[in-house]
């Protein structure tokens, strides 16, 4: 890796360059260095690095605004950079989703657990941890193992012309493991994930063991009845579902016309024990950061708070849009394929955790589902909720103090209605982040009346 | 529309010359990376190099909310030590930087310790140029055409509840090189464009996410008929909102069901497509996309569908997102056919799994950019067409819907149980399409159940679903097409309506 000096001299010319010829710029530098083992029937099939270092660019002429990010090794790359991103901002119309930048000085907090100094020895070993998680996964009753293991590290450095200016590093990892039989329709996922690889062999053997045991106890699982069915969600499958009703205290989501939550603020949209919040300070959370992109201090800011929507998310723009503070909050959030745009985003969704036990949430009264993880979720009309999601991986019916193997069923119901309708909430709080949950969400199992559950008719 | 080209272009700019500098340099050392690869031993090394510009505008109810400019270069390297699969990027054009990338991928594949080696087949050295036929380089093309284009798409989205559209347009050259002797270059132009369009009426939103993405130069936007495209989207979801009802009688018996090109499209993607992919079938995708339930099947005998069916899958047509010459590991292109008859035909292959059900690849490996390994994609799917047109598909169907568009849809990951929720369909009553507009008809059933259920197919071959298929980890998302002519199945149970 470059030396942090490097990247800041970098960061500096931008802005001593790029503000003779903006409003305003922001800058900055971020080097990356990932690695990812993926594996699959028992073996690893490809090892993978990347090494990328880019220059992010915010530019501010008049009313304009203009975005780019492109690799850069030397003065003269990021001079080149700031002319083209000027020249093409100058030929666009004024913005119209531009209200301003940070433009306080503040101090920053230090985050903690979120740099693990191990992580290049560790990738190095990595392959004989990810054959040791296969064959316990095996051990715990899989036949067949898949999955990715991915190590990322980064540093960058940020200055605005306004006058913030920071730097931060940080390390994660995230492991999915999948068990499988031999037969198709019996498998079980584990997963782990956090900032500290090198402390954190046991939960990724664990997540094999996990894998592997619901995987076994998937077999001979039988065609679900459709109906409807009181759900046990995972804290995976609850954060793809239900954690998604705070991804949606987006204002930018509201304005396009894609988040049920429109007019919902001030209202009860789930019960008194929920309470979720936006929160970049996390210890341990994938995205945690002490400032955001325009360099506003990160926080803890309440969305839902006892089952009332009490915020949205908000960068400096749509804080003056609806004249309220922003949440620090801002994003450069991509657009499609190579388009970017400073924008409200949530980095970590964080849930208080439940008082439930595994066994008093598990204790039902009435034909009960538990899923453990799922995937394809898609909207019929993302202001009104309705959706589908498909439960992947073991599945079980509660009925009368017996757990049975089910298959073949699809959730066919509305988040909103479903948000509404938690009932009980368990004390086994986890962060998950996979490829059906892009934003790290730190949840618990929850329980869900009266949902719809739907089948295959022929 | 006025021509596109003018002085005020990007290629006109300092910027093409920074570009024709990048990509000599890019291809220089993507074949030092070969040469390196080589001396430290790994049996079979390729390099891609990519380098890539996107011009983007996003606009919303109208108003541009958005506009940017990214180039994108880099090398993707693969290396196979020991029978074990090593991948490299880096986007800094610099011989240490790729030499420190590829040892590391080197030793990390070396202590994979692969119980299974790698084995690519037979070597592959084809030297090749091509490129998508582009009459109007989008490169070429004023930020004020583009403006023009999107002020109009904007027009006809007008009394819509809300709308938003983005356009990026994307350039992408590619020179792969080997150590088998493949040196390949080629360049692909895409016009990337989405809308979310919602309709508001007394009972309710309607919306639509509609991918509109052409494969090739500005003309594209004329050949295609694109704005009278978008306005007669903008009418038809208008008309679904405010007409359409519950039909209870629907689900009271099995019912015959056409459906229009756009979701033969989605169904031969997600039905057909994906679980004919080799890697799904041999488990390699297993915690990521899935697996596919052709893995208990027959390859040529068993039967997944009516002999009405029969499924295309061909990167060779031109003028789509799908096309290809050569494929990500140089293999030449040619047309799939993956259902005959009913009976699974052939699977979609890249090398490694040509060589694992020992038929050799043919050329389905595709990388998204150079930080991305080549792997088994479709390019364009699709239902071939029948005789049949779509009246007298109709004229015998007493009762039915004809779905013409669909909105929320889900498959398995096997890609065994699916789900198609249509958006604008029509009741069928007496071998006629009424004016009767059916609200949200759910056909959800597994795949066999459905292919089974086909009796005949249109001759209206179109391609109305392009899409950005995703898979693997980390996502790779391509531009693929998919389409077909109307399909009519019989007796279909429907899992919902309204």
């Amino acid at each position: 890796m470059i030396d942090a000096d490097h990247l800041k001299t970098l960061g500096d010319i931008a802005i001593d360059y790029g503000s003779k010829k903006t409003d305003a710029i922001i800058a900055r530098v971020v080097q990356t260095k990932n690695s990812q083992l993926r594996f699959s029937q028992n073996n690893i099939d490809i090892s993978k690095i990347w090494e990328e270092l880019k220059l992010e660019l915010f530019v501010v002429i008049g009313e304009k605004t203009g975005t780019t990010d492109r690799p850069i090794t030397s003065e003269d790359d990021v001079k080149k950079t700031i002319d083209d991103t000027v020249s093409f901002t100058k030929m666009l119309p004024d913005s119209m989703f531009f209200a301003g930048l940070e433009d306080k000085i503040q101090s920053y907090n230090k985050l903690k657990k979120q740099y693990d100094a191990k992580i290049d020895t560790f990738a190095e070993q990595a392959p004989e941890l990810i054959n040791s998680v296969i064959d316990k996964t095996m051990s715990a009753g899989a036949k067949r193992v898949a999955g990715a293991l991915m190590l990322k590290k980064r540093y960058f450095f940020f200055r605005s012309s306004l006058g913030p200016e920071g730097s931060s590093r940080g390390t994660t990892f995230d492991l999915n493991v999948r068990a499988l039989q031999d037969e198709l329709d019996y498998s079980g996922q584990g997963l782990a994930c956090g900032t500290i690889p090198s402390k954190s062999e046991k939960n990724m053997l664990e997540a094999g063991v996990k894998a592997g045991r619901l995987s076994k106890q998937a077999i001979g699982a039988v065609q679900g009845t459709p109906g409807t069915y009181d759900l046990i969600l995972s804290p995976t499958v609850a954060a793809n579902v239900l954690g998604s009703i705070t991804e949606s205290a987006n204002p930018f989501y509201i304005m396009m016309g894609v988040s049920p939550l429109k007019d919902k603020m001030g209202e009860q949209i789930g019960p008194e024990f929920i309470t979720a919040y936006e929160d970049s300070l996390f210890d341990g959370g994938l995205n945690s950061t002490p400032f955001d992109w325009e360099g506003s201090p990160g926080r803890t800011t309440r969305i839902i708070d006892q089952g009332i929507l009490k915020s949205l998310v908000h960068n400096t723009t749509t804080s003056k849009m609806f004249d309220t503070e922003t949440t620090g909050s801002s994003q450069m959030a991509s657009l499609g394929i190579g388009m970017k745009m400073l924008l409200p985003g949530i980095s970590n969704i964080v849930f208080d955790n439940g008082n439930y036990s595994q066994e008093e949430l598990f204790d039902v009264d009435k034909p009960t589902i538990y899923v453990t993880c799922n995937w394809y979720s898609r909207t019929q009309n993302a202001q009104t909720g309705d959706f589908s999601t498909i439960p992947r991986d073991a599945m079980f019916l509660l009925n009368k103090g017996e757990m049975k193997p089910i298959k073949n069923m699809r959730i066919s119901d509305n988040v909103l209605r479903m948000f509404a309708n938690i009932d009980a909430l368990g004390n086994d709080r986890t962060q998950v982040y996979w490829w059906e949950v892009p934003t790290p969400t730190v949840i618990s199992t929850m329980r869900v009346r009266d949902c719809k559950m739907t089948a295959a008719t022929q | 529309m006025k021509p596109a080209v003018s002085p005020q272009s990007l290629s006109s700019s300092k910027y093409l010359d920074r570009t024709v500098s990048k990509v000599k340099d890019g291809k220089d050392l993507a074949e030092y990376c070969i040469e390196f690869g080589e001396k430290i031993g790994a049996e079979y090394v390729e390099a891609r190099f990519v380098n890539s510009s996107v011009r983007g505008l996003a606009f919303r109810n109208g108003a541009m909310i958005s506009g940017g400019f990214t180039p994108s270069s880099g090398i993707g390297v693969r290396v196979l030590v020991d029978g074990s699969m090593g991948f490299a990027s880096f986007d800094r054009l610099e011989k240490s930087i790729a030499e420190e990338a590829i040892t590391t991928a080197s030793k990390m594949a070396k202590n994979s310790k692969s119980k299974k080696p790698i084995d690519l087949g037979e070597p592959i050295a084809n030297v090749a140029k091509w490129k998508m036929e582009t009459k109007e380089p989008l490169n070429d093309v004023d930020i004020d055409t583009i403006m023009e284009l999107c002020t109009e798409v904007n027009e006809q989205m007008k009394g819509l509840s809300s709308f938003v559209f983005i356009f990026n347009g994307n350039v992408i050259d590619k020179y792969l090189v080997t150590n088998e002797g493949t040196k390949i270059d080629s360049q692909l132009s895409y016009l990337l464009m989405y809308a979310i369009m919602t309709a508001q009426a007394k009972g309710g939103s309607e919306q639509k996410f509609l991918d509109l993405t052409l494969a090739g130069g500005w003309e594209r936007i004329r050949e295609s008929h694109f704005i009278e495209n978008v306005k007669d989207e903008v009418k038809r979801l208008k008309k679904t909102t405010e007409n359409a009802v519950k039909i209870e009688e629907l689900m009271a018996q099995p019912i015959d069901m056409i459906v229009g090109p756009e979701v033969a499209g989605i169904i031969v993607h997600e039905n057909v497509g994906h679980p004919s992919e080799g890697d799904r079938i041999m488990g390699r995708e297993g915690a990521q996309a899935g697996e596919s339930f052709w893995r208990d099947l027959k390859i040529g005998e068993s039967r997944v569908g009516s002999d009405a069916v029969n499924v295309i899958e061909d990167p060779t047509i031109v003028k789509t997102s799908g096309h290809y010459e050569y494929d990500d590991e140089g293999v030449k292109a040619r047309k799939r056919e993956l259902i005959k008859e009913g009976i699974i035909h052939e699977p979609l292959l890249n090398r490694e799994f040509g060589t694992k059900f020992g038929t050799g690849s043919n050329a389905a490996a595709r990388a998204t950019d150079f930080n991305r390994e080549p792997i088994i994609r479709m390019a364009n799917t699709y239902f071939e067409p029948g005789d049949y047109s779509l009246e007298e598909l109709v004229e015998d169907v007493k009762l039915g819907v004809y779905m013409r568009s669909f909105t929320e849809w889900n498959i398995d990951d096997r890609r065994y149980q699916s789900k198609y929720t249509g958006s604008e369909a029509y009741l069928i009553k007496d071998g006629e399409i009424t004016d009767t507009m059916v609200k949200k008809p759910v056909m959800e059933t597994t795949s066999v159940g459905m292919l089974s259920a086909v009796d005949a197919v249109s001759k209206n071959l179109r391609f109305d679903f392009p899409g950005t298929c995703g898979k693997s980890d980390p996502m790779q998302g391509i531009p693929v097409y998919a389409g077909g002519g109307e399909i009519r199945f019989r007796e279909i149970r429907l899992g919902g309506v309204g």
